[in-house]
């Protein structure tokens, strides 16, 4: 099993533990606004810009993007927060000093990893009417469906991480909490 | 193999090449597999568009208490609202602990048990069953824990493991398998019987079964040193 820094193992992340996503964020969070501080970000921008890396990072790591840590911790949030700060800049067509030649930056190369997902891009009209009503679905179908399409569970993974019994169990809960969010897109469209 | 079976696999990433031939050609060729197909995608990213929402405001909060950790001065206007707080909370307690209020009674005195019997340390690198066992314990990760507590040896079992066993199951507010593993403590009289006897009587006060809470607690008192005062003010309450 790789390890990274202070022994945290990519499973133990995986277990999605409140207290160690909180105790990441805290122990690289100074670290990160050090090496943002030369962007000439005001501090709030930079927390914002910390706050998306360490989650692009986190949803890389439950969605099974990556296997193993190559680098440390701290690496992988340098190299998500740089691209989002240029990301940022580009957007806000702004750079850190006249001098700076923005056309040299490259995008994905910049990161550690390169199945690394990004995803900055906007939700269409269609994700954001799912989101919506996904939001209203009950507790249980909220989280089955999250271990299905987020984490990417495997139904015999779902067995063994869940109160589910059987293959059949699961499969009818999902086609069940599948229907009910049509019905209710549905009805809300007519 | 089903479509929909085509689509399980897809989205678990587990597709075998052969597969996910014909994965492809499906897609090329059957509209409503498409169809469906890109409605699961969006729906993909819909959750991991709320997952996201919720991690932000996570994290929001983490800042927040960071903020008040920096900024914790002592401060007159503070100390009123709280103090009239104390005064509100006192007034209410009073209110309902006059009668007998079993479910108030268990939630003002149930803790979850500290692991003190596993150090997990950040030098550990021994990546033991049982140190997965107690990671998943501390960070409420009760399902977990059972499991890996389930899957020890008998030879690697620590006579304390079913103690935490049952802890888990409190947690997962599971009273039925805690109350049997906590009885199973006492008949075979391992560590942490007192504190067995403890977590009986907050199972039994949790039950409405005040003669079989009032008996746990009485052979706390006068068997045991822990929780010695707590269980005399329940007894108490009790009565």
């Amino acid at each position: 099993m790789q390890r990274v820094q202070e022994n945290i193992t990519i499973e133990d992340l995986k277990q999605g533990s409140d207290l160690l996503f909180k105790r990441i964020y805290e122990e690289n969070r100074d670290k990160f606004i050090n090496f943002a501080k030369k962007y000439n970000l005001p501090q709030d921008d930079i927390i914002d810009v910390y706050q998306d890396a360490y989650i692009i990072f986190y949803n890389n790591v439950m969605q099974g993007k990556i296997e193993e840590f190559t680098s440390s911790i701290s690496t992988y949030l340098f190299s998500i927060g740089k691209y989002l700060i240029f990301d940022k800049m580009k957007k806000n067509n702004k750079t850190i000093n006249p001098d700076f030649d923005l056309s040299i930056i490259r995008e994905k190369e910049e990161l550690v990893d390169e199945n690394f997902d990004l995803d900055q891009e906007d939700l269409t009209t269609e994700q954001v009417l799912l989101k919506t009503h996904f939001g209203t679905l009950g507790k249980k179908c909220q989280e089955l469906l999250t271990l299905f399409y987020y984490r990417g569970f495997t139904i015999k993974d779902i067995i063994e991480t869940s109160e589910y019994t059987s293959e059949n169990v699961v499969k009818s809960a999902k086609s069940r909490c599948m229907k009910t969010l049509k019905e209710r897109i549905n009805s809300n469209q007519q | 193999m089903n479509n929909q079976e085509l689509l399980y696999l897809y989205f678990s990433n587990s597709l075998t090449p052969e597969q996910e031939t014909l994965f492809q050609s499906l897609l090329a060729t059957d509209v409503a597999f498409k169809a469906e197909f890109e409605y699961e995608k969006n729906l993909q990213k819909a959750i991991k568009s709320s997952e996201t929402d919720r991690l932000k405001s996570k994290l929001q909060d983490v800042e927040q208490n960071l903020n008040k950790q920096d900024k914790s001065i002592f401060n007159y206007r503070n100390f009123a609202i709280a103090a009239s707080i104390v005064l509100l909370m006192g007034w209410f307690g009073y209110n309902t602990f006059f009668s007998t209020n079993y479910n108030s009674l268990y939630d003002s005195n149930f803790s979850e048990y500290p692991n003190t019997v596993y150090p997990i340390t950040r030098s550990d690198d021994s990546n033991s069953l049982e140190r997965e066992a107690f990671v998943a314990y501390e960070t409420k990760n009760y399902q977990i824990a059972i499991e890996k507590f389930d899957a020890l040896t008998e030879s690697d079992k620590q006579e304390y493991v079913n103690f935490y066993k049952a802890q888990a199951y409190l947690g997962l507010e599971d009273t039925n398998n805690a109350k049997a593993l906590f009885i199973q403590i006492l008949t075979e009289d391992t560590s942490f019987v007192a504190e067995a006897n403890w977590y009986l009587a907050l199972i039994a006060i949790k039950e409405k079964d005040k003669t079989q809470a009032i008996a746990y607690l009485e052979n706390l008192v006068s068997n045991y040193n822990y929780n010695k005062n707590k269980a005399q003010e329940l007894i108490d309450k009790l009565n």
